[in-house]
């Protein structure tokens, strides 16, 4: 179980996060949705370690973040970066397998646990074709996929995701949202993903939370947001139209062409 | 090629440079006892105190790139050396002549002027954002100069023979007689190359970036303190001993990059030897070029190192391309 209470995040005096309230099992599928700046990534990070609370605890599985070591920490979380450091002279199979890291000692070899994730890793986000390639060679999507497979190496109950597809060309967000729902309907893993895109939001994930300049505005079932109409809207400063998908039927918010004015 | 068969090839020619070194430009004119005299007293101990100096310098200049993200990061960038060089300056202006358990007054200095420096650079960091890279950095190239200036100073100040003494000490040297120096110098970069070693994963994360080393579960901060302390002290050991010598730590952990990877499982020991057989060769070029003179090891050092490294780096350029 994963869960944050009274969550503040400061810093150069000023609040990035403000009371943020959370509580997710292994199995839950949570959007952080909001505009740019509202704190969804430093939500990501401080979940993560990378940045410090000022108030507030988390708890990870019963223990509070300040008493688990980095180590500890990142057998029950991963987290997979909005950007990635093109410039990783690593090949595939090389940085998929540092993801064992919190599972190693000094001493320990590579062992049969170890194998299994990583060809589970490896499977699930079918990237056996270039696990010998150079990752600065590899295309955006490939790339993507080459990092949650990392994440995935790690095994932990919960996976972080900062706008995994905003790079992405359309079929391969597709495919990565697959990949993530599948992550988290049959093999129980719990996600936490950053996005800016409403629709996804409210189709694929169970829960959302809607930040805004660091305080959560809405929280609730993923299929509720839309129900209130005035919530996108106080969300981005824009006004959005409410239409049915063609397809699925699905109701789904497009920004309105018409500016916004208070 | 595997990088097993690269790194086989590095530790054979370091081995067969470290061997044949003490043996280069021996005269054989000389009777056999004064003969063995020159090798066993000072032709072994230097070839293996030029190897455990370039093995210490590789391996700290290889840590220092990948903790701090940045190709131009060495314990020289940082300050260390500078410090090092105005404690010893300090030493010969001020006509300091005792020894502390057989060290002598400059290297000892030097060793303090290390430390200091590091301290220094560490605590004006601590300022601001904590312990960013890159205001580490800055710190560090800022303290080198002022550092360079007051041992201009020192210099300007000294007569004559001082002044060459400092200068002389400034470009490096590794001539000693006997093998004190070398048990002095040997369990600190065993010490330090060992605890590298222990930290190969962690240095493996570290270059991929702090974010990704931090959610592998890598405690970024932990790690960093005490590898830059470890190796500072190394470097502050070797500097104190042999004077700055330049290049080494930033270029053969490059070299060494490109021909076997980024892996720091097999990038520590590569470095180590590459450096180690490196620094012989760059002695024993340094002492029978215009022999019976002898040209001061830093240049060679980075005479035949540079050009080298700029070959490569266009080589492995052309052929990425």
């Amino acid at each position: 179980m994963l869960c944050t209470h009274h969550l503040t995040v400061e810093f150069a005096q000023k609040k990035r996060l403000d009371d943020i309230n959370l509580q997710l099992e292994p199995h839950d599928y949570l959007c952080i949705i909001g505009p740019n700046g509202a704190g969804k990534s430093t939500l990501l990070k401080t979940l993560m370690g990378i940045v410090s609370p000022s108030s507030g605890n988390i708890i990870i599985a019963d223990s509070p973040l300040e008493q688990l070591s980095q180590r500890q920490l990142a057998r029950h979380l991963s987290y997979v970066a909005q950007s990635h450091n093109q410039h990783l002279n690593f090949t595939v199979a090389e940085f998929i397998k540092m993801g064992r890291y919190p599972h190693h000692g000094v001493f320990s070899s590579w062992e049969t646990a170890d194998q299994t994730a990583f060809d589970n890793a490896v499977a699930l986000t079918q990237t056996e074709a270039f696990l010998s390639r150079q990752i600065p060679t590899l295309s955006g999507g490939e790339c993507q996929r080459v990092m949650i497979a990392a994440a995935l190496c790690q095994q932990t109950p919960f996976l972080l995701l900062d706008e995994p597809t905003s790079f992405l060309d359309p079929r391969h967000q597709v495919k990565v949202h697959q990949l993530i729902q599948n992550l988290n309907q049959q093999h129980q893993v719990g996600i936490i993903e950053v996005t800016h895109d409403i629709n996804h939001a409210v189709q694929h994930s169970q829960q959302i939370l809607a930040l805004k300049s660091g305080k959560a505005i809405w929280t609730g079932q993923a299929t509720d947001f839309l129900a209130s109409p005035h919530l996108s809207e106080e969300l981005y400063d824009q006004h959005f139209v409410l239409t049915k998908h063609p397809e699925t039927g699905q109701q789904i918010a497009l920004p309105s062409e018409q500016g916004y004015s208070r | 090629m595997k990088p097993v068969y690269i790194f086989s090839t590095i530790a054979l020619t370091s081995l067969v440079i470290l061997l044949t070194a003490p043996y280069l430009g021996l005269s054989t004119t000389l009777d056999s006892e004064l003969a063995s005299h020159i090798l066993m007293q000072i032709r072994i101990p230097r070839a293996l105190l030029a190897f455990i100096v370039g093995a210490g310098l590789a391996v700290c200049g290889l840590v220092f790139q990948a903790m701090f993200h940045n190709p131009l990061a060495t314990p020289f960038t940082l300050g260390v050396a500078s410090g090092a060089s105005l404690g010893a300056a300090l030493a010969v202006f001020f006509g300091l002549s005792f020894s502390f358990f057989g060290i002598d007054s400059a290297s000892l200095l030097a060793f303090i002027g290390a430390l200091t420096t590091i301290s220094f650079v560490y605590g004006l960091s601590r300022f601001g954002n904590g312990f960013s890279p890159e205001v580490l950095l800055l710190t560090g190239v800022a303290v080198s100069f002022f550092f360079t200036s007051l041992i201009l100073l020192t210099q300007y100040l000294s007569d004559i023979a001082d002044s060459f003494k400092i200068l002389r000490w400034l470009m490096g040297s590794l001539s000693i007689v006997g093998y004190d120096d070398i048990w002095r110098l040997l369990p600190i970069v065993t010490l330090v190359i060992g605890l590298v070693c222990f930290f190969r994963r962690e240095l493996n994360l570290l270059t991929a970036g702090d974010e990704i080393a931090l959610s592998r579960g890598v405690a970024v901060k932990k790690v960093r303190y005490l590898l830059f302390f470890s190796t500072s002290i190394c470097i502050g050991a070797i500097v104190a001993l042999c004077g700055p010598i330049g290049f080494v730590g930033m270029m053969v952990p490059h070299i060494c990059r490109l021909l076997i990877g980024q892996d720091h499982r097999w990038l520590i020991p590569a470095s180590c030897l590459f450096g180690g057989g490196f620094l012989i060769l760059c002695d024993a070029v340094a002492r029978s070029a215009i022999a019976p003179a002898e040209i001061p090891v830093g240049v060679i050092t980075t005479l035949l190192g540079g050009p080298f490294f700029l070959w490569l780096l266009i080589r492995s350029r052309t052929h990425n391309s």
